[in-house]
C-alpha cells in the first residue's frame, strides 16, 4: 500500500486531476432533477481541491450504484463465477472488508486507504480500474460521485424498486389550483423545480379524440364529437371517460397492449410456422379488461388458472399465456431441447411483463448486476417446470349453452329408459359379471422406438410400454416397431390407442382434432434366435371399439393424389388398400378417448426360441405438406399380443372398466351413469333410445381447441443448468424464489399455483410498479422507468418515484382495478394539456419526461390501421372469434418468402375491415402493414414497442390495398352523406379523420386540389374508373370523376401525419 | 430516422437540443418548413449537427475500416463441405464403415442414428489457381476467381436444427429477438442512400429461410435496422408502385398537398417528429422513383448478363446477385441473399448439381464484377450456410445428415486475404482440427472489418450491453489481408 501510495503523490493532485473539465456539461436534461444536488465539475474546479460536494450529498441510490453496476459488478459484482480478485461491490459489508490483496476496496470517510480510489485514478495501466479492455472508462464526474460518496462515509442503500412501494404524502405546490389529483401534485412539483409551467388544457375536440383513441383505440365519430362539445356539465369530461371505459372496444385496446407482453401470435414460429388454435386466449384478454378483472387475479388465471379449485373454461384458456411461446417442430429436433427453450421463454415472458426485471441473464449464469443468482432463476423455474402442455377442446358460449342443453337432454332419456324399465340395474349387473369374464389376457409388447429416426418424428417409450410420438410429424409415412423381447407364442395383437395431454385435444392421435388414420397394420414375426428371418403373417379378422362409416377425407388432408381417400372401420386397415385407414372420429364430444383394435393371424406362430414380433404401421393418410397441421398420425400407443384363440377389441371403454372393478354399492351416482351409458348401447331393443341418443350426440358443437396447461401428476424435477445447457443439468435444486423479492407465502405448497400468488403478493416490490409504469408508458410515450421490462438495478431512476410509488399503492388499495388507474391518469390535468411545444421545451425536455405538455405520439400499428377503416366507414365491430385474413401480397405465403406454403384464405366481405387485432399472426411472416408500423411479431415478450417513422410506412398509407379501399370508401361517404357543397364536404371528411374541422388555409389547400384533380379526371388525361375499381359503388347523384377526385382527397386525409397521431 | 429511440440509447446530452432535431429531423422538405418556422440561423453549423444524429446517417466506426459493405450470401440449409470444398480422401477410403466410436461420444444428429456408416465424398478435387486451394468438379466457375478467395474450412456452430442455427448466424444467438448482422452493421454505420434501404434482404431458394423474417429483424435495435425485403419479380418493395389509377401526377400532387398540410402542421405543434414524418414521404417518393430502375437488370450490358448467368425477367438466383451489385454501387450497405436449397438428407448428387449449376457461375461472377469495378477491396462478400453435413450416410447411399462440428464458408473482398484456405479439419471431415472459426468469430472477424471492435458495439437492453458477438467471439487475424 504505502509503495502505491508514492505514485499518488502530491496528495491533493488526484483530486485535482479528476476534477478536468471534460465534457460532463448538460447532464441529460430528463435526468437533470435527480441531479440538481450534484457537483459541476467546472465548479468545484474553482473550488479548489475539496470538492464543494462536501457541502452537499451524494446518493448510493441515485448517484453511485448505477455506477458501480455498469462499471464494476460484471467482475465485483453478484456472480460468485466470474468474480476477480475476490472483491465485492454490491453490498457495503463485502467492498468494506479486506480483498484478495489485504487491501480494503472501501473504507468509509477515508479515500486515502480506499484501495478503490487509488485504483480508479491511477495511471498505471496495469492497476487500473475498471480495466481498459473492457471499454468502460469511469467519466471524471463518475469518479467525483465515488469519491464523495466514500468522504461521505459510503452508505449503500436497498434499490429503490427492491421495497415494497409505500404510499407517499402528495407534495405541497404552489399553484394548486391546477392540480386535480395527486398526480398532478408530483408533475407540478417537478415543473416548478425546473421553472417550467403546465401548458393550458387542450381543446374539447383534441380531448376526445386523444381519450378515444387511448381508451379504445378508435378515434370518435363525429356524432360523438358534437355531443361532447355541446355537453355543458361540469362532469362532461368524466361521463367521456366512463363510457369509453365502458366500451367493449376498451378490452380491444388494452388487451392488444397485453398480447404483446404475452408474445401472443396465432402460429408456432421457427421453421415451420404452423397456424396454431390460441384464438380463444386473445378473447379471454379482451374479456378479462373489458369486465375489470382485477390484476392480481388476471395474472393468477394466467400462471395458474388450471390449479384453481374447478377451473372454470376461462380459467383453463387463460394459461394460454404460458402456451404462447414458439414450438420447433421440424425435422430431427429433440423435443426437450424446445421444450427448455420453451420454459426460458416463460421465464422471460413473467420477468418482463409481471415483475418488471430482466431475469434472463441469470437462465445462464448468476445475474452480473441484479441480485438474482444462477441458482435461484433455477428455483424459479421449478415452480413452473411441473406442467402439462396440453390443449383442450373449448366452446363459445353460444356452444357451451348448447352443449350443456344436450348432455341434458341425453341424461334425460337415460333416467327415462331406467324408469320405464325398473329392472334396469339387475340387467346390467348381469351384463357387467360378463363383461368382467371378457378375454383374453394381454401381454404388453415393449418395442424399439429409434428404428424410424428416418421420418423424423421422435417416439419415446413410456413407463406403461406405451410409444408416444412427438416433435416433427410427417404426414405420409411408414415406421417399423420391433419387439425388445420375444412371446412363446402369439395368435393375434392389439393395439391400443391413448390419450396423452401432450397431444391434440389429448389425442389420441397427432392431428389437429387429436384423430389418426391407420392406413395399414401389418404384422411380421422372426425367430428370437435369428431375428433377420422375419417374415409377415396375414391377419385374417380385425376388430375396434370404434367403426365408424366410410367418410371422405377432410380436405386439410389432401395429397394432391386426385385420389378419393377414405377412413371407415377397423377393415380398411388390413385390405391392402393405400386409400382407405382405419379412422376413430366418432363425432364431436366423444371423439378424444381412448380406442384398441385386435388383429387375429392367419394361424398361431410359435418358435422354440421365441417370436419377435415386428409391427408396421403405414400412415399414408395426411395431406402433401408437413409444414402444415396436415400430420394424421398416431400419437400414443400400446402393442399387446396374445396366444388365446377368437380374441376380439374390448367394446368397453378403460374409463369404464375401471369403474366396473369398483363394488356396485362404492359408486358414485355419476359412476352408476357411465357404466349404464356403456351398458344401455348392447340391449338390441333399446335400439330406438339409443339412436335417438345418438341423434343428439351428432348435434354436438365443434368446438375448438387451445393450448393450455394442465397439472402434472408427477412433478419434474429441475436441475440447475450449466450454461443455460438442457445437456448440462447440474444439481437439484428445490423450488424457490429470490431472496431479495418478498418471500412465498408460509404453509402454502410450492407450487406453481402459489407463485403465481406470490407474484401479485400485495409485498411485492416490483410487480405493481411494472403495471404502472407500463400502462404510463402508453400514454405519455416513455414509462416513469424507460425500461419497462427493466427496473432492476441497471434501469434509470424514476422520473418522478413518488408518484410511480403512489399510483401503484392507489392501484392495489383499489382492488387492483386497471379502470381505475386509467381513470386517474386520464383525468388528471397533466394528462389533458395541450401537446403543442416550443424549441424552448424542446431544447429542455425533448422527450416530454416533465410533463409540461400534454402527449403527443404516432398510433400504435394496429390503430393506425383501425383509424383508417373508422374513419371511412369501413371498420367491422365484430368482436372475437378466430383470427382473420386481410388482403395480403399471396406471394408472400409461398416459398421462397415463406419457408413452406402457409394458408392465408384472404377474408372475404366485411371481415377484410375487422380490427387489425384480429388479423392472423404468422411469427414468420408478419402481416406487412403491422410489421411496418413496428408491431412485435410475438417471437418474444414484448412490453415496450419500438416507434419508428420509415418510408416503408408511407408507402403502406399510401399504397397497399386496404389503405386505398378505405380512401375510396371515405369518398363515397363524403359524396353520399356529406353535404351538397365541396366545402361542407370537405369539413365532414375532414372531421371524419382527424375529429376537427379543417383550418381556412387547409381549406384552400385542399379544395384546390379537389379542384385540380376533377379538371384531370374530367379532361380525360386520368381515368376516373380505374382509380374508384370496384370495392365502393357509385354513390348516386354523383359522377365518376367526383368519385374519383375525393378518393385523392381522402387518401391524402388518411395519410396527414395528424390522422395517425394521438395530439 | 426514429428520433423517440435515442431515449434509450443513453445518447450523450449535450446533443439533445433544438439543433440537435433540427439536424436530425428538418432534412429536405421538412427543412424547409423548419427554415420557415425558426429561421434560417437554426441551420448554422453547430457540433451537435456535425456529428449527425439521424440514425441512419453514415457513421464513423471504431477504426480505419476495410470494408465499407457487406453482401451475405446465405446458402441456407446446410451445404455439404465434403462434397465442394473439404477434400478427404479417407473419407473414401472408409467409405462403408462405421465411424470410429471415439469420434461420436456425446454427438446427436438430428434424423440418423450417428453410429451411420461413413459416405465417401461424391465429387473430385482439383487444386486451382496460383494459391492451389482445392475445389470440387462441381465449382467450375469459382475455380477461376479462387486466387480473391479466402475459404474457411474449420468452421463451427451450435445449432443442427435449421431454425436455431440460421438464427445462430443471422443474430450470434439461437434465441430468437437478437438483432442480425445486417441491423448491427447499419446501426453501427449508418447509410449511404438516401433512396433506398441500408439493408436488403433477398430470398431465391426454394423454400425461404427457416424462422422468417426474424434472420434480418432489428431485434431490440431500433426498427430503421431491420432488413427490408427486395423481390426480384413484380414490386421490388412491398407497396412500391402506385395502385391502379393513382398515375405520377395524382401521386406528386398528393404527396405534395400532404407535405403542405403536414408542414402546417409542424408549425402548430412543433413536434420533430412531424419533420420525420415529411422526410420519410420524401424518401419514399425517391425509393418509387430509385428502385425499379435499380432493380431493372435489363440495363445491363448484355456482357454482364453472361457473366452471371442472368436473364432480364425471370427470377434467379443469377439474376438476385446482379441486383445485389447494383444495390451496393447504390450505397446499400448490407445486401443478403437467403438461398434455401442445400439441405441433402438424400438426392446428394443430383441436388448438388442442380444448386451449384445454379450458383456456382454468379458466385464467381460477383467476385469478377466487384474487382473490375473496384469495389471489391471495399466489399466484404460472404458466402455459407448455418451449418456442414454428416460424413456419415442418411438413408442409402446418397444423403447426409445436418452437421455442425465442421463446415466450410468462403469470403472475399473488404480487407479478406485472398488465395489462402484457412483452417483444416480431421480426416474424415467430422471435426475441426485446426483453426477452429466458430458463428461468433467469423461476426467479430467481419465486424473488425467494417471498423468495430464487436465487444464495443453494443446496445444497451433489459439492463445490459448486447453485442453480436454475445460473450464470445475472436477476430480471426489469419483471415485478414
Amino acid at each position: 500500500m504505502a509503495e502505491r501510495r508514492r505514485k499518488l503523490a502530491p496528495p491533493s493532485e488526484p483530486s485535482r486531476r479528476w476534477l478536468k473539465p471534460i465534457g460532463v456539461a448538460g447532464l441529460c436534461l430528463s435526468f437533470a432533477w435527480s441531479f440538481s444536488g450534484a457537483v459541476r465539475a467546472e465548479e468545484s474546479d474553482d473550488g479548489g481541491a475539496t470538492p464543494a460536494a462536501a457541502a452537499r450529498t451524494v446518493d448510493y441510490g441515485r448517484d453511485i450504484r448505477s455506477i458501480l453496476s455498469d462499471k464494476c459488478f460484471a467482475c465485483h459484482g453478484p456472480d460468485d463465477g466470474t468474480r476477480k480478485g475476490k472483491l465485492r461491490l454490491d453490498n457495503r459489508r463485502d467492498a468494506t472488508a479486506p480483498a484478495a490483496s489485504g487491501e480494503s476496496a472501501i473504507v468509509p470517510g477515508d479515500i486515502e486507504n480506499s484501495e478503490l480510489i487509488w485504483r480508479i485514478t491511477t495511471d498505471d495501466v496495469a492497476d487500473r480500474m475498471p480495466p481498459a479492455k473492457t471499454g468502460k472508462p469511469l467519466t471524471a464526474d463518475e469518479i467525483q460521485k465515488l469519491t464523495t460518496w466514500i468522504e461521505e462515509g459510503a452508505e449503500y442503500a436497498g434499490h429503490w424498486a427492491f421495497n415494497p412501494p409505500v404510499r407517499p404524502d402528495a407534495p405541497e405546490v404552489s399553484r394548486s389550483e391546477w392540480a386535480r389529483n395527486p398526480i398532478d401534485a408530483w408533475v407540478l412539483k417537478k415543473l416548478e423545480a425546473e421553472g417550467l409551467s403546465p401548458s393550458p388544457e387542450a381543446d374539447k375536440t383534441t380531448l376526445i379524440r386523444r381519450l378515444s383513441l387511448d381508451l379504445i383505440g378508435l378515434p370518435p365519430t363525429i356524432a360523438e364529437v358534437d355531443a361532447f362539445l355541446a355537453d355543458t356539465r361540469d362532469d362532461a369530461y368524466d361521463r367521456l371517460v366512463d363510457r369509453l371505459l365502458a366500451s367493449p372496444h376498451y378490452g380491444e385496446r388494452w388487451g392488444r397492449i397485453w398480447l404483446d407482453a404475452a408474445r401472443y401470435a396465432d402460429s408456432d414460429g421457427y421453421e415451420k410456422d404452423k397456424p396454431r388454435a390460441v384464438h380463444f386466449y386473445r378473447d379471454w384478454v379482451v374479456g378479462a379488461l373489458n369486465r375489470d378483472l382485477p390484476y392480481d387475479q388476471f395474472i393468477i388465471d394466467q400462471i395458474a388458472g388450471d390449479l384453481l379449485p374447478n377451473p372454470s373454461q376461462d380459467q383453463l384458456v387463460a394459461t394460454g399465456f404460458l402456451r404462447n411461446s414458439m414450438i420447433n417442430e421440424e425435422g430431427g429436433v429433440d423435443p426437450e431441447q424446445f421444450r427448455m427453450e420453451a420454459m426460458f421463454d416463460r421465464m422471460d415472458a413473467i420477468g418482463k411483463s409481471v415483475l418488471g426485471l430482466t431475469i434472463q441473464c441469470a437462465q445462464c449464469h448468476t445475474h452480473k448486476f441484479d441480485p438474482i443468482s444462477h441458482e435461484e432463476y433455477y428455483r424459479m423455474f421449478a415452480l413452473l417446470n411441473n406442467a402439462n402442455e396440453a390443449s383442450a377442446a373449448v366452446y363459445s358460449p353460444d356452444e357451451e349453452m348448447k352443449r350443456a342443453d344436450l348432455i341434458r337432454s341425453i341424461h334425460e332419456a337415460e333416467a327415462k329408459l331406467r324408469s320405464d324399465h325398473p329392472d334396469w340395474l339387475d340387467r346390467m349387473r348381469r351384463w357387467e359379471e360378463a363383461e368382467r369374464q371378457r378375454g383374453p389376457d394381454w401381454r404388453i409388447v415393449r418395442t424399439d422406438t429409434d428404428a424410424n429416426i428416418g421420418s423424423g418424428q421422435k417416439h419415446a417409450m413410456l413407463e406403461d410400454g406405451s410409444i408416444l410420438a412427438s416433435g416433427y410429424a410427417p404426414t405420409l409415412h411408414e415406421d417399423r416397431f420391433t419387439a425388445l423381447e420375444p412371446v412363446p407364442s402369439v395368435s393375434a395383437v392389439r393395439l391400443e390407442l391413448l390419450n396423452d395431454p401432450s397431444l391434440p385435444v389429448s389425442g389420441p392421435g397427432r392431428s389437429f382434432k387429436g384423430l389418426f388414420a391407420l392406413t395399414e397394420f401389418h404384422v411380421e414375426v422372426a425367430p428370437a434366435d435369428k431375428p433377420n428371418e422375419r417374415r409377415e403373417v396375414r391377419i385374417v379378422k380385425a376388430t375396434a371399439d370404434a367403426n365408424p362409416p366410410e367418410t371422405e377425407l377432410e380436405p386439410i388432408f389432401d395429397d394432391r393424389s386426385k385420389r378419393r381417400r377414405v377412413t371407415g372401420p377397423i377393415e380398411f386397415a388390413i385390405d391392402g388398400k393405400d386409400e382407405t385407414a382405419w379412422g376413430i372420429d366418432v363425432g364431436p364430444g366423444r371423439r378424444n378417448v381412448p380406442r384398441n383394435a385386435v388383429f387375429v393371424l392367419e394361424e398361431p406362430v410359435s418358435f422354440p426360441s421365441g417370436v419377435i414380433l415386428s409391427f408396421r404401421l403405414t400412415q399414408r393418410h395426411g395431406g402433401w405438406n408437413s409444414d402444415d397441421n396436415q400430420n394424421n398420425n398416431l400419437g400414443r400407443f400400446r402393442f399387446g399380443a396374445t396366444d388365446a384363440p377368437g380374441a376380439e377389441a374390448d367394446p368397453v371403454p378403460p374409463r369404464v372398466r375401471q369403474i366396473l372393478a369398483i363394488a356396485p354399492e362404492d359408486r358414485t351416482p355419476a359412476q352408476t351413469n357411465a357404466v349404464f351409458s356403456c351398458f344401455r348401447t348392447t340391449v338390441p331393443e333399446w335400439s330406438e333410445v339409443n339412436d335417438q341418443i345418438e341423434a343428439l350426440w351428432r348435434q354436438h358443437p365443434e368446438g375448438s381447441s387451445q393450448l393450455i396447461l394442465t397439472k402434472r401428476d408427477q412433478p419434474r424435477e429441475t436441475h440447475l443448468l450449466q450454461r443455460g445447457d438442457f445437456l448440462s443439468p447440474g444439481e437439484v435444486v428445490e423450488p424457490g424464489v429470490p431472496a431479495f423479492l418478498n418471500p412465498l407465502p408460509d404453509g402454502k405448497p410450492a407450487n406453481r399455483l402459489t407463485f403465481a400468488e406470490w407474484l401479485v403478493a400485495r409485498d411485492s416490490p416490483t410487480t405493481a410498479r411494472a403495471l404502472v409504469n407500463r400502462v404510463w408508458q402508453a400514454y405519455f410515450g416513455t414509462g416513469f422507468v424507460p425500461s419497462s421490462e427493466d427496473l432492476g438495478t441497471q434501469s434509470e431512476l424514476p422520473s418522478h418515484p413518488e408518484l410511480l410509488d403512489w399510483l401503484a399503492v392507489e392501484t392495489m388499495d383499489a382492488g387492483w382495478s386497471l379502470k381505475h388507474l386509467h381513470r386517474l391518469i386520464v383525468t388528471s390535468a397533466t394528462y389533458r394539456q395541450a401537446s403543442a411545444t416550443t424549441p424552448e421545451l424542446l431544447e429542455k425536455d425533448p422527450y416530454n419526461r416533465l410533463l409540461a405538455r400534454g402527449p403527443r405520439q404516432r398510433l400504435d400499428a394496429e390503430i393506425v390501421r383501425d383509424v383508417g377503416l373508422a374513419a371511412s366507414g369501413l371498420l367491422d365491430r365484430t368482436m372475437g372469434g378466430a383470427s382473420v385474413y386481410p388482403p395480403a401480397p399471396a406471394f408472400l405465403f409461398q416459398p421462397p418468402a415463406s419457408y413452406g406454403p402457409k394458408q392465408w384464405p384472404e377474408a372475404t366481405g366485411s371481415a377484410k375491415y375487422r380490427r387489425a387485432l384480429y388479423t392472423f399472426r404468422y411469427r414468420s411472416i408478419p402481416y406487412p402493414m403491422l410489421q411496418a408500423f413496428d408491431a412485435p411479431n410475438g417471437d418474444f415478450a414484448c412490453v415496450r414497442r419500438a416507434r419508428s417513422n420509415t418510408p416503408l410506412q408511407a408507402l403502406a398509407l399510401l399504397n397497399e390495398p386496404v389503405s386505398l379501399d378505405c380512401a375510396r370508401a371515405l369518398a363515397a361517404r363524403v359524396l353520399t352523406e356529406g353535404g351538397a357543397t365541396d366545402a361542407e364536404r370537405l369539413v365532414y371528411a375532414f372531421r371524419r379523420c382527424l375529429s376537427r374541422p379543417p383550418t381556412a388555409e387547409e381549406t384552400d389547400i385542399l379544395l384546390a386540389l379537389l379542384a385540380r384533380r376533377s379538371q384531370r379526371f374530367a379532361s380525360g388525361e386520368a381515368d376516373p374508373n380505374e382509380l374508384n375499381g370496384e370495392s365502393v359503388e357509385l354513390p348516386p347523384s354523383a359522377s365518376p370523376v367526383q368519385l374519383a377526385s375525393w378518393t385523392v382527397l381522402s387518401r391524402v386525409l388518411l395519410n396527414l401525419d395528424e390522422t395517425i397521431t394521438k395530439e | 430516422m426514429n428520433c423517440q429511440d435515442r431515449l434509450y440509447r443513453r445518447a450523450e446530452p449535450g446533443l439533445v437540443s433544438r439543433r440537435w432535431f433540427l439536424e436530425q429531423c428538418g432534412v429536405g422538405l421538412g427543412a424547409m418548413a423548419l427554415r420557415d418556422l425558426f429561421g434560417a440561423e437554426a441551420f448554422a453549423a453547430s457540433p451537435a449537427a456535425a456529428r449527425g444524429e439521424n440514425p441512419l446517417a453514415p457513421k464513423t466506426p471504431h477504426h480505419a475500416p476495410k470494408a465499407k459493405r457487406v453482401l451475405f450470401l446465405f446458402m441456407a440449409g446446410g451445404p455439404s463441405h465434403l462434397e465442394m470444398f473439404d477434400n478427404k480422401p479417407q473419407l473414401a477410403r472408409f467409405d462403408g464403415s462405421l465411424p470410429p466410436p471415439e469420434l461420436l461420444k456425446g454427438y446427436r444428429s438430428a434424423f440418423i442414428n450417428p453410429n451411420s456408416k461413413l459416405l465417401g465424398p461424391k465429387f473430385k478435387f482439383a487444386k486451382h489457381g496460383e494459391s492451389g486451394t482445392e475445389l470440387s468438379e462441381l465449382l467450375p466457375h469459382m475455380s477461376r476467381v479462387i486466387d480473391d478467395v479466402a475459404v474457411i474450412k474449420g468452421m463451427s456452430t451450435d445449432s443442427f436444427n435449421h431454425a436455431p442455427g440460421q438464427i445462430m448466424m443471422s443474430t450470434g444467438s439461437m434465441i430468437f429477438g437478437r438483432p442480425s448482422m445486417g441491423a448491427w452493421t447499419c446501426y453501427g454505420l449508418g447509410s449511404e442512400s438516401q433512396d433506398l434501404p441500408g439493408f436488403v434482404v433477398f430470398s431465391t431458394g426454394k423454400k425461404g429461410p427457416s424462422g422468417g423474417n426474424s434472420n434480418w429483424g432489428s431485434g431490440f435495435l431500433p426498427t430503421v435496422y431491420q432488413g427490408v425485403q427486395f423481390r426480384v419479380g413484380g414490386d421490388p418493395v412491398l407497396y412500391l408502385s402506385n395502385p391502379k389509377g393513382i398515375d405520377q401526377d395524382i401521386q406528386r400532387d398528393s404527396l405534395e398537398t400532404v407535405r403542405q398540410l403536414d408542414e402546417i402542421r409542424l408549425a402548430k405543434m412543433g413536434d420533430p417528429e412531424i419533420a420525420t414524418r415529411i422526410n420519410s414521404y420524401e424518401m419514399a417518393f425517391r425509393m418509387q422513383m430509385t428502385a425499379p430502375e435499380v432493380m431493372d437488370v435489363a440495363r445491363e450490358p448484355q456482357h454482364v448478363l453472361d457473366l452471371y448467368g442472368a436473364e432480364p425477367g425471370k427470377p434467379s438466383f443469377a439474376n438476385t446477385c446482379l441486383l445485389a451489385r447494383r444495390l451496393l454501387e447504390k450505397g446499400v450497405r448490407f445486401v443478403e441473399i437467403f438461398h434455401e436449397a442445400w439441405d441433402q438428407h438424400g438426392n446428394l448428387v443430383g441436388d448438388l448439381k442442380v444448386n451449384c449449376a445454379e450458383t456456382d457461375r454468379a458466385c464467381a461472377a460477383l467476385i469478377q464484377d466487384l474487382k473490375q469495378r473496384g469495389m471489391l477491396d471495399d466489399t466484404l462478400v460472404v458466402w455459407g450456410g448455418e451449418f456442414g453435413r454428416t460424413p456419415m450416410v442418411q438413408g442409402g447411399n446418397d444423403g447426409r445428415d445436418h452437421h455442425p462440428n465442421a463446415f466450410t464458408m468462403w469470403a472475399a473482398g473488404g480487407g479478406i486475404k485472398p488465395g489462402i484456405s484457412y483452417g483444416e479439419t480431421d480426416d474424415l471431415g467430422f471435426s475441426v482440427a485446426s483453426g477452429k472459426v466458430h458463428v461468433h468469430d467469423l461476426h467479430a472477424t467481419m465486424l473488425h472489418l467494417l471498423g468495430f471492435d464487436h465487444t464495443k458495439l453494443t446496445y444497451r437492453f433489459q439492463g445490459r450491453d448486447f453485442r453480436l458477438t454475445d460473450v464470445e467471439g475472436r477476430v480471426v487475424k489469419e483471415l485478414l489481408a
